[in-house]
């Protein structure tokens, strides 16, 4: 049925409003480096219509053009006093668009590589020959463990008003502690184990004993996805 | 029988799951000069440039790295059963070379130069390793920084960040493009 109005593209074949852009120059055989704004404009804002189901995120990205266009073209419709002559309105799109241009070259020449890679095999790249249902787990990064940890101490914080000093904690016995714990549970969840210390102290300690164990590699700790559950596994002997 | 380098290098090249670079052979062969290492690198490079092998040594990410020949892509799929590779999403190879061409960044100047929010994209990115996070950026905020990986440079088989394609391949692309229409 949409035929009927000839050819249409819809705004889901684009990345983005820019993608959208540059589809519409390239059509209409427009220079770049002096766009007609009301003609894009116009142009643009067809496109936008054709639109049946809206989905708000990126409609909200594309009306932005929108409204962007239409705020370059009224500031080329009023006159300008105080402004020096060679300043263009468009000129901050214009090099948004040369930018993305760019990009968009370098993606289509990276993507035949992909493709010529894709025929290329290497032991590494080999497909994992485990179970389909198996959980595919990453390795955390320092930064992973750092922002959960502090998140987590932020809640702590709030709880932690008083607390009667005392105990001291060493990072040997705690380090024995977590080793014996892992032995025992096989793995430990990092945000109950937090959780489960009494003090902002004992917690810090753990975290340095969990950091240092990181090191020396005897523990590893990995998450299922990003922004899941930080799981501790003790590392297997490789002999 | 007597022990050529050139062999050795072979042997450890085929038991190396990551690119293995020549500073690295270099600190085994210690029984080797620099020179004659790099001479039977050369050497060996040589016996893998006919197309005749079923093995061929790629450089990439700083080192060599043994790979199938491509036109043996059929039968390897049929023996492990595997009908094809998972290729980048567009919008996962357009976040992932915005990444590539302006790092260090930050997702608010991936999203501003994608003109789209980016946030989904690099998650993937994050996960599949191809991006990292190298810091924070000293400014309000403070967000985080991202970072190609070396493993980014074995996906797309480049030996460095500076064998990206080159601004003349680029405008040559866009050239291209404009002929076209």
């Amino acid at each position: 049925m949409d035929n009927l109005k000839g050819y249409q593209v819809k705004l889901d074949a684009f990345q983005g409003p820019l993608d959208l852009l540059l589809f519409l120059i390239r059509k209409k055989k427009i220079n770049i480096h002096d766009i007609p704004i009301a003609t894009i404009t116009r142009e643009y804002l067809k496109h936008l219509n054709q639109e049946e189901k809206i989905d708000l995120e990126r409609e909200a990205e594309f009306l932005f053009m929108a409204a962007l266009l239409i705020h370059i073209k009224s500031q080329m419709l009023l006159p300008r006093e105080n402004i020096p002559e060679e300043e263009d309105p468009r000129q901050v799109l214009v090099e948004r668009l040369l930018d993305y241009q760019k990009i968009k070259a370098a993606c289509s020449i990276l993507r035949g590589k992909e493709e010529e890679q894709m025929q290329k095999w290497q032991r590494t790249s080999l497909p994992p020959l485990s179970l389909e249902d198996d959980i595919e787990l990453t390795e955390v990064s320092l930064f992973d463990l750092a922002e959960a940890f502090l998140t987590l101490m932020k809640k702590k914080e709030k709880e932690n008003i008083q607390f009667i000093k005392g105990k001291e904690f060493s990072l040997e016995a705690k380090m024995k502690e977590m080793l014996a714990y892992l032995e025992e549970n096989s793995f430990l969840d990092f945000l109950d184990y937090f959780n489960q210390q009494e003090s902002l102290e004992e917690a810090f300690v753990s975290f340095f004993c969990l950091l240092e164990l990181i090191k020396v590699k005897i523990v590893i700790a990995m998450q299922e996805s990003l922004f899941h559950a930080i799981k501790v596994w003790l590392r297997k002997e490789s002999s | 029988m007597k022990i050529h380098p050139k062999h050795i290098i072979e042997s450890l090249i085929f038991i190396s799951l990551e690119p293995l670079s020549l500073d690295k052979i270099k600190s085994v062969l210690t029984e080797f000069s620099d020179k004659e290492i790099e001479g039977a690198m050369k050497d060996l490079l040589e016996n893998y440039t006919s197309n005749e092998k079923g093995i061929q040594i790629i450089q990439a990410a700083g080192g060599f790295l043994f790979s199938t020949n491509p036109e043996h892509d059929l039968w390897i799929k049929r023996l492990l059963k595997f009908e094809r590779k998972y290729r980048l999403s567009s919008a996962g190879l357009e976040t992932l070379s915005t990444i590539a061409y302006h790092q260090p960044i930050t997702l608010a100047e991936i999203s501003a130069l994608r003109g789209v929010d980016s946030i989904h994209s690099l998650k993937t990115l994050l996960q599949k390793k191809l991006v990292k996070i190298v810091g924070r950026k000293k400014s309000p905020g403070k967000p985080l920084i991202y970072r190609t990986t070396d493993k980014f440079l074995a996906y797309f088989e480049l030996d460095s960040i500076k064998d990206l394609p080159s601004q003349e391949e680029i405008l040559k692309i866009l050239e291209e493009e404009k002929n076209l229409d």
